[in-house]
């Protein structure tokens, strides 16, 4: 396979708060090649949202601070690229989308005001009127489905061509320009009535309905790269149901690459082709959703879907791991899950701790960090 | 859901009502403290060697032999035909607060200008930094004019910088500024009738007066700001923003700025409201021929009638100052409804 | 809830007394070393809260031992020099220069009337002093109780939401008045004198109080924690005092500090004016106004006590505006949430049902 789209490696990430230093990324490593969708699965405070966030640069440091690694996206290392210069990578190459809708969009513009600002950044990028990443066509196919509504409002020409074009490009790019764009792109994310959206302000619209607008906004920018960062965890169960059914279409539609994180088994499961599990900031099994799912190879995966409900079927207490998740400011040893695994043996505990390895018996790429892989599908 | 035009007007009739509730409040309570602190100041105009005739005349003259009510009621009537009294010396109080009263907007919104023009962006690079070294200097520099007493601040401008740097200041009147028609405020005017040195010469009169008034407030916008900017920054529309590709400027100044706004124009609208005040001792000290030298006369002067104007016309000021606030901040934040 | 029993036995209730009592040392430990640590990650606070205390500590020791005092039987002095006593002035000629400038003799030198700038300064230093925190604290206890009683008792329909429509439209008139000007009015009115001042300033400190009290009340009221102590049967006055108090005393703690430079400022205003302080008084804003005309030709008799003023209030600013990103409960709480957000408070493995 030709170069990843992301490759990130050996990232840690410390926040350095008043109380000490937590280590909230310990040496992660993952690839994502164009075109996929990888997810990323864990606990609350297991570092999948410091990881969405530390890739496009967005943590606010301090407190947070970058200790090492290498954060790759089309060849370019993000960690070392100067501040200055990110915000041309942002947008157009990596986009991303928030867990919480109610805080997501600018409550002192209206929606077309946010929505047409994307497009006039995608726009002058394109042109080469403004620098910046130039918006990602190898993730984005939209010939797969019949639908007109998507392939054409990518497909569209920007410009016209001939002395129009000359025209074109010397008149400064208005806001009113945009509308069309910003109409096509609230329909692609199923809005209905989308001319009464784009006038109103934020506040006027339900938690949904800002969450299809953060996507929309953030297509309408042709993103190499999403980051879905829990996009429906602030949901009613509904609105989280209706999302999800719609990210899935366009996964289907538009075959972008996705970086989706989520605490959510199943919804990883109806997402991605590829899944990371993470624990206390260690990224502790990677592979094929399906063979991580029905042979994982790491203890922690393992009692992390024992626990999901929907695997637990006589009615009883939900199955739950003794022992809690380590304090980041004071990790243990070696194995960070070794404290509280069944397996656990005396090596576990010694630095440094067990990597990721290539599985036998398993689908290619998968892989997981522990000593004793082979024995967890002994394990309860 | 949603604002019409209607409700803002509605709302600033609202407004305007409260403002004269408010207002009859202030002329009651000034009335009554004044003329119960001196309920003759008729030995003091008339001076020590005056003849009980001249006294007796300026009590009559004044009402002052009647009961304290009648002489509200009068008052008040007095107030609303027009007529604000006279001053001693006979002088009419309100002509002459009217003719002075564009000098002291022009200075009060040359201050305001410098403090939105310097303060704001201090406080957004404050806040952007905040921790750093460009944090600290910008809080030492606002409490530093927060810790300058207004006539501190005037008198060292007037009297150290101003000749240091060669602008006019109290001591040289070499160039009065002229306040002609059709503003009587001396930039305006000479921006209307088009003459550059006129206009060159206004600025530099006004430099150090409205840089003394607005140093001393200028920490208010500038600690508005941080503290808000501060609020608004981990927001994630601030993130929303910079994924977007926007650079750090626009994401600042346009989207978290504009939150930010929201509540640093309340506090500006206040502000307007007190620099009316300190315009009293600053334009005294510069000599700017406005309300606030008149008031420091008047106050000096024992003219009464004068103080009281000018008080009820300072707080018509402040009213009509958070007026204005109130309706920018309704502009601003779309999530207020006209009430 | 406080359920206290009885009968559990002494030894268990000197057991509990003691935990009492060993919490209450613990929360002052991390109380004070959490202050330390702020004051030494913030330089700025730092400096101004050893300011405040090294300038009350001096203008206490100035009221103890006045300028002119003869404790013990010897005249003692604080200062170098008597306050009011006119020094010998060096001649040349036939010409006096009383005005002197900063020597050893005299760290501040000496105005027109050959007075010690230096121990003018520091007597004044008590005077303004007290002022600024007699004013500040009456504002804010008259203020901050005519705000709580209406933040606190509004709801409609009661003799409460009468008083505090009141409060605030009596609050919204006294908002209005240009405050400056209104104090120069009546301490006009009232004639020259340091009670009229004071009076002035009173009268129209408060309102500020008021408002924003009200709002911090406001604020707070519908919070979560004051219903659900409501819904508890806490009485209305615990509830006030126990959760709308504490809550709000932080905002007023900072503006509070704050406001003791502002009164100052404008107490010296009006001396400065020249309808405060008699002119012989020492007092920081007189002294400027006696010789600003002549800062160009001995500067020092202006340029101390303005530096005077100058170090008191950015003092009292430092430390208020230092207090208030310690003190904002919204920065703590970011705080407490940047904590959390990497601690992992989860104690169980819940992996949440699958919805699709």
């Amino acid at each position: 396979m030709a170069e990843p789209l992301l490759e990130v490696k050996g990232l840690s990430v410390d926040y350095e708060v008043g109380a000490g230093t937590f280590h909230a990324l310990s040496d992660v490593s993952l690839e994502l090649p164009a075109g996929h969708v990888v997810g990323i699965v864990g606990e609350t405070g297991c570092g999948k949202s410091t990881l969405a966030h530390a890739i496009p640069r967005l943590l606010r440091e301090p407190p947070a601070r970058i200790r090492s690694g290498e954060v790759r996206f089309r060849g370019m290392d993000l960690l070392t690229l100067p501040k200055w210069k990110l915000p041309l990578v942002r947008g157009t190459g990596i986009s991303m989308v928030f867990q919480e809708p109610i805080n997501s969009l600018n409550p002192a513009f209206r929606v077309f005001d946010q929505l047409s600002e994307a497009v006039r950044i995608r726009k002058r990028r394109e042109t080469g009127q403004a620098p910046g990443v130039v918006p990602g066509t190898e993730g984005f196919d939209y010939s797969k489905r019949e639908g007109p509504k998507p392939a054409d409002v990518l497909a569209r020409p920007l410009l016209p061509s001939g002395p129009e074009a000359r025209k074109g490009f010397s008149r400064v790019l208005h806001r009113e320009d945009f509308r069309e764009d910003a109409l096509d792109y609230l329909r692609l994310v199923r809005i209905n009535d989308p001319e009464t959206i784009l006038d109103l302000y934020p506040h006027e619209l339900s938690g949904g309905m800002r969450q299809r607008i953060m996507i929309a906004m953030a297509l309408s920018e042709k993103p190499s790269l999403l980051i879905a960062d829990e996009p429906t965890s602030a949901l009613d169960i509904t609105i989280q149901a209706q999302v999800l059914t719609l990210m899935k279409e366009l996964i289907e539609e538009i075959r972008t690459s996705i970086l989706f994180i989520s605490h959510d088994l199943g919804v990883i499961a109806e997402m991605a082709d590829d899944v990371g599990v993470m624990y206390a900031g260690h990224l502790v099994e990677y592979g094929p959703v399906n063979d991580v799912y029905e042979h994982p190879r790491h203890p922690y995966t393992k009692a992390l879907l024992r626990s999901a409900p929907n695997q637990y079927k006589a009615d009883g207490p939900l199955p739950s791991l003794s022992g809690s998740v380590p304090n980041l400011s004071r990790l243990p040893s070696g194995c960070p899950f070794h404290p509280r695994c069944p397996l656990a043996k005396p090596v576990c505990s010694d630095d440094p701790g067990p990597v990721l390895e290539v599985q036998k018996g398993t689908a290619v790429g998968h892989v997981a960090a522990c000593y004793f892989s082979e024995e967890v599908a002994g394990l309860p | 859901m949603g604002r019409s035009k209607g409700d803002l007007v509605i709302f600033v009739s609202k407004r305007l009502i409260q403002l004269v509730a408010v207002l009859f409040g202030v002329v009651t309570i000034t009335f009554f403290f004044t003329h119960v602190a001196i309920p003759n100041p008729c030995y003091v105009w008339s001076g020590p060697r005056a003849t009980q005739a001249t006294i007796q005349q300026c009590i009559d003259k004044n009402d002052l032999d009647k009961p304290l009510l009648d002489q509200y009621v009068l008052y008040l009537g007095k107030l609303l035909s027009g007529d604000w009294s006279t001053s001693p010396r006979g002088v009419p109080v309100l002509p002459t607060i009217l003719a002075a009263f564009p000098q002291t907007l022009e200075l009060v919104v040359a201050a305001l200008f410098l403090m939105v023009v310097v303060g704001i962006p201090l406080g957004v690079i404050a806040a952007n930094n905040s921790g750093r070294w460009s944090d600290h200097l910008v809080r030492t520099f606002y409490l530093s004019g927060w810790a300058t007493p207004t006539y501190l601040g005037g008198v060292v401008l007037s009297i150290a910088i101003g000749p240091l740097v060669g602008l006019p200041h109290s001591g040289n009147f070499g160039s009065i500024p002229t306040f002609p028609e059709p503003f009587h405020m001396s930039v305006l005017d000479a921006l209307v009738n088009l003459n550059l040195p006129a206009v060159v010469d206004a600025i530099a009169h006004l430099i150090l007066p409205a840089t003394a008034l607005a140093f001393i407030n200028l920490g208010i916008a500038t600690r508005m700001t941080r503290g808000s900017m501060l609020e608004v920054l981990p927001m994630d529309y601030v993130k929303t923003a910079r994924i977007k590709g926007l650079s750090d400027f626009w994401v600042l100044y346009k989207h978290a700025l504009r939150n930010s706004l929201i509540s640093t124009v309340t506090v500006l609208g206040i502000t307007a409201g007190s620099l009316l005040s300190t315009s009293v001792v600053i334009e005294e000290i510069f000599q700017w021929p406005g309300v606030g030298r008149y008031a420091f006369e008047s106050i000096v002067k024992y003219n009464f009638n004068g103080t009281i104007g000018v008080v009820i016309f300072f707080a018509v000021g402040v009213v009509v100052a958070n007026l204005i606030a109130d309706i920018l901040y309704g502009l601003l934040d779309p999530r207020v409804e006209w009430r | 809830m406080t359920a206290r029993s009885e009968s559990t036995g002494s030894g268990a209730d000197l057991n509990r007394q003691l935990s009492r009592v060993r919490a209450w040392i613990g929360q002052l430990r991390s109380g004070t070393r959490g202050l330390y640590k702020v004051l030494r990650a913030n330089p700025l606070t730092l400096v101004g809260f050893a300011l405040v205390v090294l300038i009350t500590l001096t203008a206490v020791a100035l009221v103890i031992v006045p300028p002119t005092s003869a404790a013990f039987g010897y005249p003692i002095s604080l200062t170098p020099y008597d306050p009011n006593a006119l020094l010998p002035c060096p001649t040349v000629g036939n010409q006096s220069f009383c005005a002197q400038p900063p020597s050893l003799e005299h760290f501040f030198g000496t105005d027109r009337a050959g007075r010690d700038v230096l121990s003018r300064v520091l007597t004044a230093l008590p005077l303004d002093l007290a002022i600024g925190f007699l004013i500040a604290g009456f504002a804010l206890l008259t203020g901050g109780a005519l705000g709580l009683i209406a933040g606190f008792w509004d709801r409609p329909g009661t003799l409460g939401a009468a008083v505090s429509l009141a409060i605030m439209r009596v609050t919204d008139v006294f908002l209005a008045f240009p405050s400056l000007v209104l104090a120069l009015a009546i301490a006009a009115s009232l004639g020259r004198g340091t009670i009229p001042s004071i009076i002035a300033i009173l009268l129209t400190w408060w309102p500020y109080y008021v408002r924003l009290t009200r709002g911090e009340v406001l604020a707070v009221k519908h919070q979560p924690y004051v219903t659900a102590a409501r819904a508890a049967g806490v009485a209305e006055w615990r509830i006030l005092f126990r959760h709308v108090l504490r809550n709000i005393a932080e905002p007023l703690v900072v503006y509070f500090t704050m406001d003791v430079g502002t009164v100052l400022v404008v107490f010296s205003t009006i001396s400065f004016i020249g309808i405060g302080v008699p002119p012989n008084v020492p007092e920081w804003g007189n002294m400027i106004q006696a010789y600003s005309d002549y800062l160009l030709i001995f500067p020092w008799v202006v340029v101390f006590p303005g530096l005077a003023i100058f170090v008191t209030v950015l003092a009292f600013s430092l430390l208020g505006d230092g207090l208030r990103d310690i003190l904002d409960p919204r920065s703590r709480r970011a705080l407490s949430q940047a904590e959390t957000a990497t601690s992992g408070p989860a104690a169980t493995v819940t992996a949440a049902g699958a919805s699709g």
